[in-house]
């Protein structure tokens, strides 16, 4: 009922089986794609995490990797933020719990 | 600027490696070690000058005791304070005296924490009474350091359960998008539906099983369908909340959004006519009409006509003409979806739609309709919406303006498309002048390197030339200056000079020659170019 005006104005069917063209996907430039700023952040709370030595910062940052990776559209390039930011989140995490502290929590 | 923090990272992480293998071979420190040590930190904690050296042994016997003191004491403090942990990183110290403290920014703050524990210990010895009011309050400071440790915990813990509850959400969330989608596939491209009796092309690819949608992103799908009068193309896109990621979903509390699907008709361009039209609600058609290029430039708001049905309070028409406006909204819409009656009812998902032969970007002629999708469950809440795709395709396509409503908006396009062009035109010059300016610096550049590689060519052709002159010189008269001017010296060669015999000198043309070349072969590098202007004196 709801569609009938669109074949009411049409005697006949619409369709065109000849005209039919098939998909072409646009190209999308790299820099049209929303900017991942949760990688960005990522980034600057591991860097953060391991220059001031803020647990919380680098395991905030593994959150926003986490978060990136879920957002993630184009791999190669994202990959490379991602990966460098996981790098520093969790280079910030092993200087934070296995870094001088360790032979005190040992014993 | 990236691989020089890493390395700066490195040296950090090395540093701390120093001090834990330092800490480590703390038995193994030689005394003197101890006792510069103490003698370096004299300046710092000034005690009495003589007694120095007895304190100096005394602090190093005294830590021990206390540090067994402080083992007895494990059981209260399971883990070891700060204090006696910095006792032991003392001794590292003095390796980093040797180090460039400018190349380790982190450093100085450092040796200012180690350093601090360590004065206030080589006081504290000096009176024995000190000490147990020190160990009493050592073991206060273990129970507010293991508060601490729980406490710290407790972000290691929250952290960890937001990263599960993060990759459960991703996956809920991705099911979620994706059964919603597909809910609209089922509704309204599977078949018997509308799009399946519309457009003969269903699909992203070619083929009778193709793929409905396209999943462009965890939230974003698409659906093209194609084959069909008056247009080439429809492509719907669906750009849903980011159910999979939990904090945009959290941000999504705060300011919430819609799940929108936006229909891009790209129409014939033969069967269009000059249409400039838009509709949306109130406020969104102000910023429309602001911000639509075409629309800014040719169309306006148009008020409702006097005696006339028209559309429901809440939207707002934009476009080129009344009569344009008037032809586009026809009674059946008004009825259907747009009426003060229908809005409620069946227009309520309805955002936007944008009827455009003016549109900026590959595809001139284009409608773009945006409604917002309601949950899974009630899809048909928009089926009269996604109607009007169909019967505005038919309506437009076969839309032709009256000649004086056509005059008028041929000399605006017209006006535009020279605008255009004269727009083009400068780009494509500036872009040439560049281009040209471009060129000619390379040209230079590559002329002046050119002369450079001339001039030098030709000056190491004219060094070849006058060896060869040199080198060139009759093998006769060569021979003859030898025997002029060498043979004295040439007897001292010794595997030549017996060939050199007065016998010799009398031999036949061509043997000289054959003896002269042996020589020459010899005697080449011994000889310096003395020979030079004799032979030109004798050529």
């Amino acid at each position: 009922m709801s569609h009938s005006h669109g074949n009411a104005s049409s005697a006949n069917d619409p369709r065109q089986p000849s005209a039919a063209k098939p998909y072409t996907p646009r190209p999308v430039a790299p820099e049209d794609l929303p900017v991942d700023y949760s990688g960005f952040i990522a980034v600057i709370l591991g860097v953060s995490g391991v220059m001031f030595r803020y647990k919380i910062c680098s395991w905030l940052a593994i959150i926003f990797c986490a978060q990136s990776l879920a957002n993630m559209r184009n791999l190669e390039n994202d990959l490379k933020q991602i990966s460098m930011a996981m790098m520093f989140a969790i280079m910030g995490l092993v200087t934070n719990y296995l870094g001088p502290n360790r032979p005190a929590t040992k014993k | 600027m990236c691989r020089s923090f890493s390395f700066a990272l490195i040296f950090y992480l090395f540093l701390h490696y120093r001090i834990i293998v330092a800490s480590q071979f703390e038995g193994f420190d030689g005394e003197e070690d101890d006792v510069s040590d103490d003698s370096s930190h004299l300046h710092h904690s000034l005690p009495p000058p003589l007694l120095t050296q007895s304190h100096s042994s005394l602090s190093d016997l005294e830590p021990e005791p206390e540090s067994s003191s402080a083992e007895s004491n494990s059981d209260l403090i399971s883990e070891s304070d700060p204090e006696h942990e910095s006792d032991s990183t003392t001794p590292s110290s003095t390796p980093f005296e040797y180090w460039d403290e400018d190349e380790f920014e982190g450093l100085p703050m450092e040796i200012e924490t180690l350093e601090s524990p360590l004065i206030a210990e080589n006081t504290t010895p000096s009176d024995p009474k000190t000490l147990d009011l020190k160990t009493s309050s050592e073991t206060q400071e273990g129970t507010t350091d293991q508060m601490k440790k729980k406490k710290s915990y407790a972000v290691e813990i929250a952290c960890v359960v937001f990263l599960i509850a993060l990759a459960v959400n991703y996956f809920v969330g991705k099911r979620e998008n994706e059964s919603l989608a597909l809910a609209w596939a089922a509704k309204f491209a599977s078949k018997d539906t509308i799009f399946q009796k519309n457009f003969s092309l269903l699909g992203v690819s070619e083929g009778e099983d193709s793929p409905l949608l396209l999943k462009e992103a965890l939230n974003v799908f698409k659906f093209y369908a194609s084959g069909r009068r008056y247009c080439h193309g429809l492509l719907a896109t669906m750009e849903l909340k980011s159910r999979h990621d939990l904090i945009s979903r959290m941000f999504n509390l705060v300011v919430p959004c819609k799940d929108e699907i936006t229909f891009e008709v790209y129409m014939n361009e033969d069967t269009m006519d000059h249409v400039v039209f838009a509709m949306a609600r109130k406020k969104a058609a102000k910023t429309m009409q602001k911000e639509m290029r075409d629309l800014q430039r040719f169309a306006g708001i148009v008020s409702s006509p006097a005696g006339r049905k028209w559309v429901s309070e809440e939207l707002a028409v934009i476009s080129e003409s009344k009569e344009v406006a008037a032809d586009m909204i026809t009674d059946t819409v008004l009825d259907q979806v747009f009426g003060d009656k229908a809005v409620d009812k069946y227009g309520k998902n309805f955002m936007s739609m944008h009827i455009s032969d003016q549109h900026p970007g590959k595809h001139k002629k284009m409608m773009l309709f945006k409604f917002s999708l309601p949950d899974a469950k009630h899809m048909d809440d928009i089926v009269r919406l996604v109607a009007l795709i169909p019967y505005y395709i038919d309506l437009v396509g076969r839309y032709r303006l009256s000649s004086q409503a056509r005059n008028k908006t041929e000399s605006g396009r017209q006006k535009a498309a020279e605008e255009a062009y004269k727009e083009l035109q400068n780009a494509r010059q500036e872009a040439l002048q560049k281009k040209k300016a471009e060129k000619k610096k390379m040209m230079e550049e590559a002329e002046a390197k050119l002369s450079a590689e001339v001039i030098r060519k030709k000056e190491a052709k004219e060094r070849a030339r006058q060896k060869i002159q040199l080198h060139g010189v009759d093998v006769v008269s060569k021979a003859a200056i030898w025997r002029l001017v060498q043979p004295s010296r040439l007897t001292s060669i010794s595997p030549l000079s017996r060939f050199w015999t007065p016998s010799m000198s009398t031999c036949r043309h061509d043997k000289q020659q054959r003896v002269y070349l042996l020589m020459s072969s010899y005697t080449e590098k011994s000889l310096p170019n003395r020979s030079t202007p004799l032979a030109s004196t004798i050529s």
